[in-house]
């Protein structure tokens, strides 16, 4: 299953930036969540070594494999869907955690990985210099049904990344401007209608707020003022490791897991936004860079979609936090504390070094 | 193994690829741009705002100064009590937790929402007082529930408390929450909106001395307002503690004698204006009111017909009666009108401007000179002598004995009384003074009106001998141990009657208590009274003349005014009590029974 020249080919520095990210991510997870019980950052450390073994581990299995049996795995990733949209447990409001004996795994999460082997081998058959009318349907067809199964549970945040996992596969397939029209129109159909039937006031109250946070700075505005406030007043060097008023004190609301960029601005400044910015920049570099390093399309495909879905997934978090984007409830990769989404990440990269470690062996 | 795949060319998915990530690129840049606006250019704005949010500015009320007696028995204290406030900045939504609030504090949302009204306009992290004297059952639950409702919360504070209840209730006034206009007012610049100020008495008069100054925490709290600890601490400065000249004993003595009357007593030393007594009924407990709301007892206190508030012996206006004669003897006196050898014959009635005016006793008191005319208190000897005098005389000397002017007490709310002569009633009641009321003047009835604490003072310069003298209840001041102000003994003007004429007139009073008088029931063996008893009408003489004629009974109010001993004068007693009938009969017994109490103290 797996040889020495596969073994040899491992992307090694792949692995150590999003481990050197991760390993950041619990630093800032202790500093913002120490106080609270639930011992958040250990349980972190066990979901990355746990992550760890399945990123290598599916290493052995080749990523053609994967994608041959993606139909199955996406039809059962939505079984599931339904089956907790069903009979799931309310956590937090939302049907979209599944209880396990010691921990809680979100199945709209890992359903990302199936859509992404899934799409890759539709796409794979097309080899015309812009998307097709029946590649762009059938694929939409699909991705929508994830997306509407995991919004009606109601995860809106979630349920927003599979698009630029599917826009990433467009744009890639070529989009001509006739599409671009159509997708347009789209957008603002989905976009009129959602707002008339389907968005809960709460939800359009977030979106509004981002315009006007002052007007109810203790309701809906008030995660995005101190948010603001948080990272504005870490200044250049910021308060210090674990020394955030606005954190430790509570006033920055899900500091561990959606807020937390707003912890490394405040406590580590404008310096650590650039500084760890600058870590996950190489690391989403060393994504996009590891595309041509394909050499068939389905692995162009696969990386591609992975460095969409965490690219996109770290740019509404950030905006988020700065108030340049309306409160999606959004984890950001790597950084934030959640084992689900963690381990969805560790897939994901490790489809990358799949695809990456095979280079040569298909030739 | 090689297969015989070849290359797919991939080349434009590469290029697309590349473009995407060129766009991350820009983002990244924009981004990192942001963040240099939010943490460099407006870094002050934000680092000013996460400070607020961390600090919280909690103001520690002082402790109220005491009062205490002239002997150190406490009149006012403080004890500890809770008070529930709502911090408006830690509601999620203001109206859902008023009607959780209202819930667990047994309050009507109406009442609730109308005191977050009232104070609006403070800032949203000022904690408004919605209910004040928890009880400790209604702590508990609060605190229960911090987490669930961050914006209550409990806070203590001294409450004032009055051991004795109504003792010296007029005195020492009460407390209530201070009112947007009173906020307005330069003397209050240090309060807030809530805060508890004095609103009569001693404790309005001291108010800058007893309220103390306020300490101050800044603590950081957690976003639910739940304290981490302090950043600094200002301790709260006491309010100075006041001795008062009141004596505890007289001062029950008298409030007992007046129980379920209504009149005031007046008890002080002529020498140098100390009261020691100061008892007005009805009267109230302050205990009852001192809180932020406006309870049905407080209404019923308002709007009783009696008038339980007001305090009678600065502000009940009576006519002196037979009271003033002694001050119309001064007049006659002074002016050559009357000596030793005048002498009027009394029928019991006599006819003045075709007139008839009656004497108390309706059978006469035949030959009356001027001390038998105090003695016996007889109208016919004042009707001739007020006739001769005329009103502008009268009313000059009256004014020259503290009466128609205030007294100048340290309380607040005095009244002036009331000298009539022409030039008032022309003004006032743009009418020509008639003759006839000269004569109701000469006996302390007609307009003239006087409050009780007046006839004191006046009584004490007559005990004095022409020596005028300032009332005053402040003692002395203490602030942290150290005294520091002590009343300088405060004597008035001297008379400019001659103290020869006073004696005279001390001489009528002292046989009106010791040699079968008017007054014969305020004598005290071996403590040499001097008094004088009046019985001042209600209604007026034309009045009282027609009900007389119907043989109605016509309750006066019954007045007495004395010193003891007659030589060296150390205690002036005047009582009022209102509709009880003579002054003989009623209030001269009351007032022996202060001398009494007076001598078995201090002598």
């Amino acid at each position: 299953m797996i040889n020495q020249t596969q073994i040899k080919n491992i992307d090694w520095i792949l692995i150590f930036l999003l481990v050197l990210n991760t390993l950041i991510g619990i630093a800032v997870i202790y500093s913002s969540s120490h106080y609270l019980p639930g011992n958040y950052f250990l349980r972190q450390i066990f979901w990355t070594l746990l992550s760890l073994v399945v990123l290598f581990a599916l290493l052995a299995v080749d990523y053609n494999i994967l994608v041959t049996y993606s139909l199955y795995l996406y039809i059962g990733c939505i079984s599931i869907l339904f089956a907790i949209l069903i009979f799931g447990r309310l956590i937090a409001g939302t049907r979209s955690w599944i209880r396990l004996e010691f921990m809680q795994i979100q199945p709209s999460e890992i359903t990302k990985i199936a859509v992404i082997l899934l799409l890759a081998r539709i796409f794979s058959e097309f080899k015309r210099k812009y998307l097709s009318n029946e590649a762009g349907i059938s694929s939409s067809a699909f991705v929508l049904l994830a997306v509407v199964l995991v919004a009606l549970q109601p995860d809106l945040g979630t349920a927003l990344i599979y698009i630029p996992i599917l826009l990433g596969a467009f744009m890639l397939a070529g989009i001509t401007r006739k599409t671009l029209v159509t997708l347009l129109i789209i957008a603002l159909a989905v976009g009129i209608l959602g707002w008339g039937f389907f968005l809960k006031d709460y939800q359009k109250d977030r979106i509004t707020s981002l315009l006007t946070p002052d007007k109810d700075p203790l309701g809906t505005g008030y995660h995005i003022i101190q948010s603001k406030i948080a990272i504005g007043s870490g200044g250049l060097l910021g308060k210090g490791y674990a020394r955030g008023t606005q954190s430790q004190l509570q006033f920055l609301p899900a500091r561990h897991t959606d807020f937390i960029f707003a912890v490394i601005g405040e406590e580590l400044g404008f310096v650590g936004v650039v500084g760890i910015g600058l870590f996950y920049f190489l690391f989403l570099a060393r994504l996009f860079q590891s595309v041509s390093k394909s050499r068939d399309r389905t692995g162009v495909y696969i990386i591609f979609m992975v460095a969409m879905m965490i690219t996109s997934q770290f740019f509404i978090n950030v905006f988020m936090t700065i108030g340049l984007f309306p409160i999606a409830g959004l984890p950001l990769p790597l950084l934030s504390y959640g084992g689900s989404s963690l381990l969805t990440n560790y897939i994901a990269i490790s489809l990358v070094v799949n695809v990456k470690m095979r280079r040569f062996v298909n030739v | 193994m090689m297969n015989n795949k070849i290359y797919e060319d991939l080349s434009l998915a590469f290029s697309r690829a590349r473009i995407t990530f060129t766009v991350v690129k820009i983002l990244f840049v924009i981004l990192i741009l942001y963040f240099w606006k939010l943490q460099i250019l407006d870094f002050q704005t934000f680092w000013q705002k996460s400070e607020a949010n961390r600090i919280r500015e909690i103001t520690i009320s002082p402790q109220r100064g005491l009062i205490r007696d002239r002997n150190g028995v406490v009149l006012a204290k403080n004890i500890a009590s809770f008070r529930a406030s709502l911090i408006r900045e830690n509601c999620t939504n203001q109206e859902e937790s008023c009607l959780k609030i209202s819930t667990l504090l047994g309050l009507t949302p109406e009442v609730l929402n109308e005191r977050i009204q009232k104070y609006s306009s403070l800032p949203l992290f000022q904690p408004i007082v919605i209910k004040d004297n928890l009880t400790y059952e209604e702590v508990a639950r609060i605190k229960s529930r911090q987490y669930e409702l961050p914006e209550l919360v409990v806070q203590s504070e001294p409450k004032r408390n009055y051991p004795f209840g109504t003792l010296a209730s007029h005195v020492l006034g009460y407390l209530q929450e201070i009112s947007p206009a009173e906020m307005e007012m330069g003397q209050y610049k240090d309060r807030r909106m809530g805060d508890l100020i004095g609103k009569t008495g001693l404790e309005k008069q001291y108010e800058q001395s007893l309220v103390g100054t306020e300490g101050k925490i800044l603590e950081i709290v957690d976003s639910i307002g739940r304290e981490l600890g302090e950043v600094s601490r200002v301790d709260p400065i006491r309010g100075n503690e006041i001795y008062l000249t009141l004596d505890f004993d007289l001062q029950k003595k008298a409030e007992e004698i007046l129980d379920g009357l209504e009149g005031a007593i007046i008890v002080m030393k002529p020498k140098t204006g100390e009261i020691l007594a100061m008892a007005s009924y009805p009267n109230f407990d302050p205990n009852s009111f001192i809180n932020r709301f406006t309870p049905e007892e407080w209404m019923d206190l308002i709007n009783s017909p009696e008038y339980p508030l007001e305090n009678r012996t600065i502000r009940g206006l009576y006519s002196p009666g037979s009271l003033f004669k002694p001050c119309m003897l001064l007049a006659g006196l002074d002016l050559g009108e009357v000596n030793d050898s005048t002498t009027s014959f009394c029928r019991g009635s006599i006819l003045i401007y075709g007139h008839p005016f009656a004497c108390w006793k309706a059978e006469g008191h035949g030959a009356v000179n001027l001390y038998s005319a105090i003695q016996h208190s007889c109208n016919i000897y004042f009707y001739q002598m007020g006739k001769r005098l005329g009103i502008e005389k009268i009313a000059r000397y009256a004014r020259m004995h503290g009466l128609g002017s205030p007294t100048n007490i340290d309380l607040p709310g005095e009244k002036t009384g009331l000298v009539p002569d022409p030039e008032w009633k022309r003004r006032v009641r743009d009418e020509p003074w008639y003759p006839g009321e000269t004569i109701s003047v000469s006996i302390g009835q007609g307009p003239l009106l006087v409050t009780p604490l007046q006839i004191a003072v006046h009584t004490a310069q007559i005990a004095n001998r022409g020596l005028g003298v300032t009332p005053y209840l402040l003692a002395r001041e203490i602030h942290e141990g150290r005294e520091i102000a002590m009343r300088q003994e405060n004597t008035g003007g001297r008379s400019p009657v001659p103290e020869a004429y006073f004696e005279k007139v001390v001489q009528g009073m002292w046989q009106s208590v010791n040699d079968r008088g008017t007054s014969l029931l305020a004598r005290v063996r071996d403590f040499d009274v001097c008094g004088k008893t009046g019985s001042a009408q209600v209604v007026s003489t034309a009045t009282a003349e027609k009900l007389a004629k119907q043989k109605r009974e016509i309750k006066t109010h019954s007045w007495f005014t004395g010193f003891a001993p007659k030589d060296e004068p150390e205690i002036v007693v005047s009582i009022i009590v209102e509709r009880a009938g003579g002054g003989g009969a009623t209030a001269a017994p009351s007032a022996r029974e202060l001398f009494e109490l007076y001598r078995e103290k201090y002598d």
